[in-house]
């Protein structure tokens, strides 16, 4: 493999590292040694990005089928209502009623509601990446990601439109089909 | 002051760090392109910690920028280290003539920058200097978390075209981290 060649592939690493001939260039070349750690860093920071809604969140419409069951099993449990005050706290709980953490709304000025969520204990996921989704009744969406400890253990912030009354929030595993893991009963 | 020739026809243009040095040597040019890179970024950080005080934050950030400019050193730590310190304790001081006490958790921010956290903090400028098409598939791809082959569709390209961007846009990304001091 001609080393341009490899050195364009790089990011291909990030997600599929069964490439072995690609590998077995980056094994014997500093050059793409150096760039594939570089690029580690730049997929991280792109992951904390997206984590922490570096990125102005879309309010849009649940899609997915396994979504709209997630909302469905949701309405089920009890829904706390946003009474418009500050730091009024989500309680955030498994199905079985096992307590994972709490969002609790810290700030809020004319455009935007600070959320904070901490959680602990939540149950391991590929690369520890979670979802956490808010919900005022007529519009849902997605109000960041987040990546936990192994412990499950996680503490970020997230900004919200202040124009809604977030009535209910939930975490679900990233993904087409996302499986709903936690929610505010 | 008068406006200093930059290297600015390079494909990717100076460092961070060589526009700080060259803001620190009365650079007005070197000056707006730093800010026309770190908008973004330093509107993250006010909009998190000064809130509703956030328009007179970025207005301060730059203003300190320009001022302190001089007392950066690259031998002491990256230009992105450097400009989200400026940022946070300008965004700590605009909003704490304001506010009742701070929380414990805000306090923490006024510390030492965690590496991780600079990285996401220049990864904000660093988009700007990207093409419109690789920036484009990059949020795609990590903010929307949509596949390549759903990217093709919402771009209305080739499969083969959006997996080009992506290796390109996050390539020049990583040569560009590369050009700061870690």
């Amino acid at each position: 493999m001609r080393h341009e060649d490899a050195f364009r592939r790089l990011p291909d690493l990030l997600e599929d590292r069964d490439e072995s001939e690609l590998l077995g260039h980056v094994r014997d070349c500093a050059e793409c040694q150096r760039q594939l750690f570089l690029l580690g860093r730049v997929d991280r920071a792109l992951r904390v990005g997206a984590s922490t809604g570096s990125r102005p969140r879309r309010i849009r419409p649940l899609f997915a089928a396994a979504s709209v069951a997630a909302v469905a099993a949701a309405a089920v449990l009890a829904v706390l209502l946003w009474p418009g005050q500050h730091r009024q706290p989500f309680m955030l709980r498994t199905s079985s009623g096992a307590l994972v953490g709490e969002a609790t709304m810290l700030h809020a000025d004319a455009r935007n509601v600070s959320l904070t969520l901490t959680v602990h204990g939540l149950p391991a996921a590929p690369g520890h990446m979670f979802v956490l989704w808010a919900s005022d009744r007529g519009a849902t969406m997605q109000a960041g990601r987040f990546m936990t400890d192994p412990e499950g253990r996680a503490h970020v912030r997230f900004n919200l439109p202040a124009d809604h009354d977030w009535t209910h929030f939930w975490i679900t595993r990233p993904g087409k089909a996302p499986t709903m893991v936690a929610s505010s009963v | 002051m008068t406006p200093q020739p930059l290297e600015s026809e390079l494909p990717d243009g100076p460092s961070d760090a060589e526009l700080l040095e060259a803001i620190a040597a009365g650079s007005e040019a070197a000056f707006e392109q730093l800010r026309a890179r770190y908008r973004p970024a330093v509107a993250r950080v006010c909009r998190t910690i000064a809130g509703s005080d956030r328009e007179d934050c970025e207005q301060e950030v730059f203003a300190r920028i320009w001022r302190k400019a001089p007392l950066f050193d690259r031998r002491r730590g990256s230009a992105a280290g450097w400009l989200l310190t400026v940022a946070r304790r300008t965004a700590l001081s605009t909003h704490g003539g304001r506010r009742p006490p701070t929380p414990v958790e805000e306090d923490a921010l006024e510390g030492a920058v965690e590496p991780a956290d600079v990285d996401a903090f220049w990864l904000v400028a660093a988009l700007e200097r990207l093409a419109e098409r690789e920036r484009t598939v990059i949020a795609l791809a990590y903010y929307d978390d949509l596949s390549e082959s759903a990217i093709a569709s919402r771009l209305r390209v080739p499969l083969g075209t959006v997996k080009t961007w992506k290796r390109r846009g996050l390539n020049q990304l990583a040569t560009l981290l590369g050009e700061e001091p870690a």
